[in-house]
């Protein structure tokens, strides 16, 4: 019995494990120069453009050195086009991106 | 002579619900901001003012939409209190475009245009008997540390049922502001603001004759604070007379105060 158990315990952890989904999913870490950030409560336009956006999360404003960071889920992609309009909508100019993979 | 009065006191005491709320701009000035994209702005209003014998408390609900993220209209209802009557004020209609901006690390230049019309909406006895419209433009400098503006408003005052031309005003508007203490998206903001404001008034006309007690100019150095976290405003400040120039026997003012709680939706 003893020895099944040992079996069975590690069997079942594996088989829960699969099933609860890992708390941050795999996808892309978008870092973005934005000119005109000047205050922190005009910059919320900008907070709302991408919570409107499926699978973006973790979006942070640092103002002093003109940067916004977005997750975003694996199997989606910003293009340089979209993040153009997006700030222009905003209110600020987008100067350029750099990604990279997060977990 | 009720309408003569209407037409002077609306002159005089009208001028602070003039200037529609705008985000990160001026308390009593205008600046260039304008809102983001399908962006919502909803702010509650007091402001008191007191010249003389006369005193007025103006509660407004401002809601603004954003057209463009460079174009904003948007929709004042105010309620008025004065020593005689309460009711509701003139509905105003605005709308602000922004047509320049220079976007730099941490740093905003800017300017508008905007309208303001006010038809004679108000009820009965606080009524104007008039529409007037209000144009004018605004820069605006805004880094991390220090904000300027300037603006400069033309109100256009129609003709009222009595026949009096109730002059035409002129406000010009400086603004410096000061963040002592820079801080993060998600954190508590304070801007100290100082304005210089100056208004001039047209002397009012009736059958083509000057009105003695109407026009003339005041100045206003006038202290503020705007306060925020994320997507929530306050903004307050006071309206301190500094030199005045009324034709004939006007009162000067004697102080004006507003408070503004902001929401950007």
């Amino acid at each position: 019995m003893k020895n099944q158990i040992k079996i069975l315990f590690p069997a079942i952890l594996l088989l829960l494990g699969s099933l609860i989904p890992t708390a941050q999913a795999e996808g892309t870490r978008y870092e973005m120069r934005v000119d005109g950030l000047a205050c922190p409560f005009c910059a919320y336009g900008i907070e709302k453009k991408f919570k409107a956006i499926e699978g973006a999360s973790n979006i942070d404003v640092d103002l002093d050195k003109g940067l916004v960071t977005v997750d975003l889920a694996k199997g989606k992609q910003f293009t340089e086009d979209e993040m153009k309009t997006l700030f222009s909508d905003s209110g600020f100019t987008f100067r350029g991106m750099k990604t990279q993979a997060h977990e | 002579m009720k309408s003569t009065t209407r037409a002077l006191t609306g002159a005089a005491l009208l001028l602070s619900a003039s200037s529609p709320v705008w985000a990160h701009d001026p308390i009593f000035g205008v600046g260039p901001h304008v809102l983001f994209k399908d962006g919502m702005e909803v702010s509650l209003g007091i402001d008191n003012e007191s010249a003389g014998k006369e005193d007025e408390t103006t509660l407004s609900a401002e809601l603004t939409w954003g057209i463009t993220g460079d174009w904003a209209a948007g929709i004042e209802l105010p309620y008025r209190i004065t020593d005689g009557e309460d009711g509701a004020g003139d509905v105003a209609l605005f709308s602000k475009y922004r047509f320049w901006r220079r976007d730099s690390l941490g740093l905003q230049e800017s300017a508008a245009l905007f309208a303001k019309w006010i038809p004679d909406t108000a009820s009965e006895a606080l009524s104007k008997q008039a529409d007037d419209l209000i144009l004018g433009a605004a820069w605006g400098y805004e880094g991390r540390r220090q904000y300027r503006w300037a603006s400069l408003r033309y109100r256009i005052n129609g003709e009222n049922d009595a026949g009096i031309d109730r002059g035409d005003r002129m406000l010009v508007d400086f603004v410096l502001g000061w963040r002592p203490d820079p801080r993060g998206y998600r954190e508590p903001d304070t801007v100290w603001l100082l304005e210089l404001n100056g208004e001039y008034g047209r002397q009012a006309r009736l059958n083509g004759q000057d009105l003695a007690d109407s026009g003339g100019s005041e100045w206003f150095l006038s202290p503020g604070i705007f306060w925020t976290q994320r997507n929530f405003a306050i903004k307050a400040g006071v309206q301190i007379p500094v030199a005045d120039n009324l034709r004939g026997n006007q009162a000067a003012s004697d102080y004006r105060a507003q408070i503004d709680f902001e929401w950007h939706l």
